[in-house]
């Protein structure tokens, strides 16, 4: 269960190098563009000439296809699938399986539906393969975001992987005991409890010890923080992120207006 | 109003969240390799809510999606407001004095259910034309095919899941506040809200007679809808 937490790839790349609130930008203009474009090939357009191409750039082309290939295609397939075959509407059937019927229209649905679909998520794991979560945090408190936050995201993904791993011990040590996870209904339900139980009383216990520590390192002080590292934010970032915003703007008004 | 929202949190606020949000995660997992019908993913978010107040567990429930989303699969992003939503209900719920005892656990419970299935359908109908990647679609696409109109039939796909899922989710998060030391749970800015009236052992049975029921008229109607 020890999964990778973050999906990001340390490589020296242009995407890489722009500053992390350029790519959330990117991010939104991408799904922005994708969901109000009125033209129909929007996405897909999108897709295959800027979001494939700006993969190879960022030089994660493999690590791309291998979590599109994991995640995103299975998750769009079977929405393609079940958009298809279920929704109904249009009167000309192309293909018939039992009593569920693809018509022409409901294909196209399915295909605008699954493309939308796999644009946000590539472009979102896009941000995530070219930009390290404390990067993108660091820069977004130096704009004004809260302190507070940017401690709750990235302990948050220092906790996680911690408890995955306190979960599969008490798992373990549950079922030596004679634990039941397998079998009947009421059997499994009856051992959410004591599996659940530990693992929550024992990481609630430390909130206290937590507070203490982080309180002494002057958590709540109201004194302007400085930062370690600083995130170069260049003039070529602020033309980029100004262009998208018109983009995105421009697509809104374009799905209005016709 | 600002204030107001202050007034939920302190330092062992912003503490519990991750904690919280680490919770919702893990346990969903674990409840997923039990291979039971429901997702018990917002135990996290109702904790925070009941002891620190609705702002703080609205905050918990959207910043576990987008985590959710960095660290697990980015298909959890667009149903943030979605777990906003729950924690600010489960939170306000427990302002009203709610969460005190069984009996108005499952209350609390079933009002969360109901703001899920509020805020879930306007987002399944317009990002995913009713059908998301989720296993109870199927039902949804039958009742699609039977005729209903699809707002109708997300609602009520939803309205089949959700009550059993919170209700067990909300009497989880009770159990566990009860199981507390005092000591714990006083530093928290809500304390008072998680006071309980005295935990009667009859009211738990009888809670739990309530979900029974539940998964019960659940299991009855699928079986009206696909078998009928």
């Amino acid at each position: 269960m020890h999964e990778r937490l973050s999906f990001y790839i340390k490589r020296d790349s242009v995407i890489h190098r722009l500053n992390p609130l350029t790519k959330l930008v990117l991010v939104f203009a991408f799904i922005g563009v994708a969901f109000t474009f009125p033209w129909y090939w929007m996405s897909l357009s999108l897709f295959l000439f800027v979001l494939i191409p700006l993969a190879f750039v960022a030089k994660v082309s493999r690590e791309y296809f291998f979590t599109a290939t994991r995640l995103i295609l299975p998750a769009a397939g079977f929405l393609f699938l079940m958009q298809a075959l279920f929704q109904p509407i249009g009167e000309e059937i192309i293909f018939q399986f039992y009593f569920l019927d693809a018509t022409r229209e409901s294909l196209a649905f399915a295909f605008t539906i699954a493309a939308r679909i796999i644009v946000m998520i590539s472009a979102f794991t896009l941000l995530l393969l070219t930009t390290h979560p404390s990067e993108l945090m660091s820069d977004l408190t130096r704009r004004g975001l809260p302190g507070q936050f940017a401690y709750v995201i990235i302990s948050t993904l220092q906790i996680l992987p911690q408890m995955q791993a306190k979960a599969q011990t008490i798992i373990a040590a549950q079922r030596s005991r004679g634990l039941d996870t397998e079998s009947t209904f009421l059997k499994r339900a009856g051992s959410v409890l004591p599996l659940v139980g530990p693992l929550v009383f024992g990481s609630l216990v430390e909130v206290e010890e937590r507070a203490i520590a982080i309180e002494a390192r002057g958590f709540t002080s109201k004194k302007e923080k400085t930062s370690l590292h600083e995130v170069p934010d260049t003039v070529t970032d602020k033309t980029i992120r100004w262009v998208l915003i018109i983009l995105i703007i421009l697509s809104i008004s374009l799905n209005l207006w016709l | 109003m600002l204030d107001k929202i202050k007034s939920n949190f302190n330092t062992q606020t912003w503490v519990l969240i991750p904690i919280a949000i680490a919770i919702n995660l893990v346990v969903g997992q674990i409840v997923l390799t039990l291979k039971l019908p429901v997702f018990l993913d917002s135990i996290g978010t109702v904790l925070v809510a009941v002891l620190c107040g609705p702002w703080a567990g609205a905050l918990t429930g959207a910043l576990s999606n987008t985590i959710a989303g960095i660290a697990l699969d980015p298909g959890w992003f667009p149903w943030w407001p979605v777990a906003a939503m729950i924690g600010y209900m489960a939170g306000r719920m427990a302002e009203w004095g709610f969460f005190k005892s069984w009996w108005k656990v499952v209350v609390t419970g079933f009002v969360i259910a109901l703001t899920a299935v509020i805020v879930s359908t306007p987002i399944a109908v317009y990002l995913f034309g009713g059908i998301t990647a989720s296993g109870s679609s199927f039902i949804t696409a039958y009742l699609l095919q039977t005729g209903q109109g699809i707002w109708q039939a997300v609602a009520s796909t939803s309205f089949i899941t959700e009550p059993v899922d919170k209700i067990t989710t909300a009497m989880l998060a009770f159990a566990i506040i009860l199981g507390l030391p005092k000591r714990t749970v006083g530093g928290y800015p809500k304390a008072a809200n998680a006071e309980a009236e005295g935990a009667d052992r009859n009211q738990l049975y009888i809670a739990i007679g309530v979900v029974v029921l539940l998964v019960l008229f659940a299991a009855f109607l699928l079986r009206n809808i696909l078998g009928g």
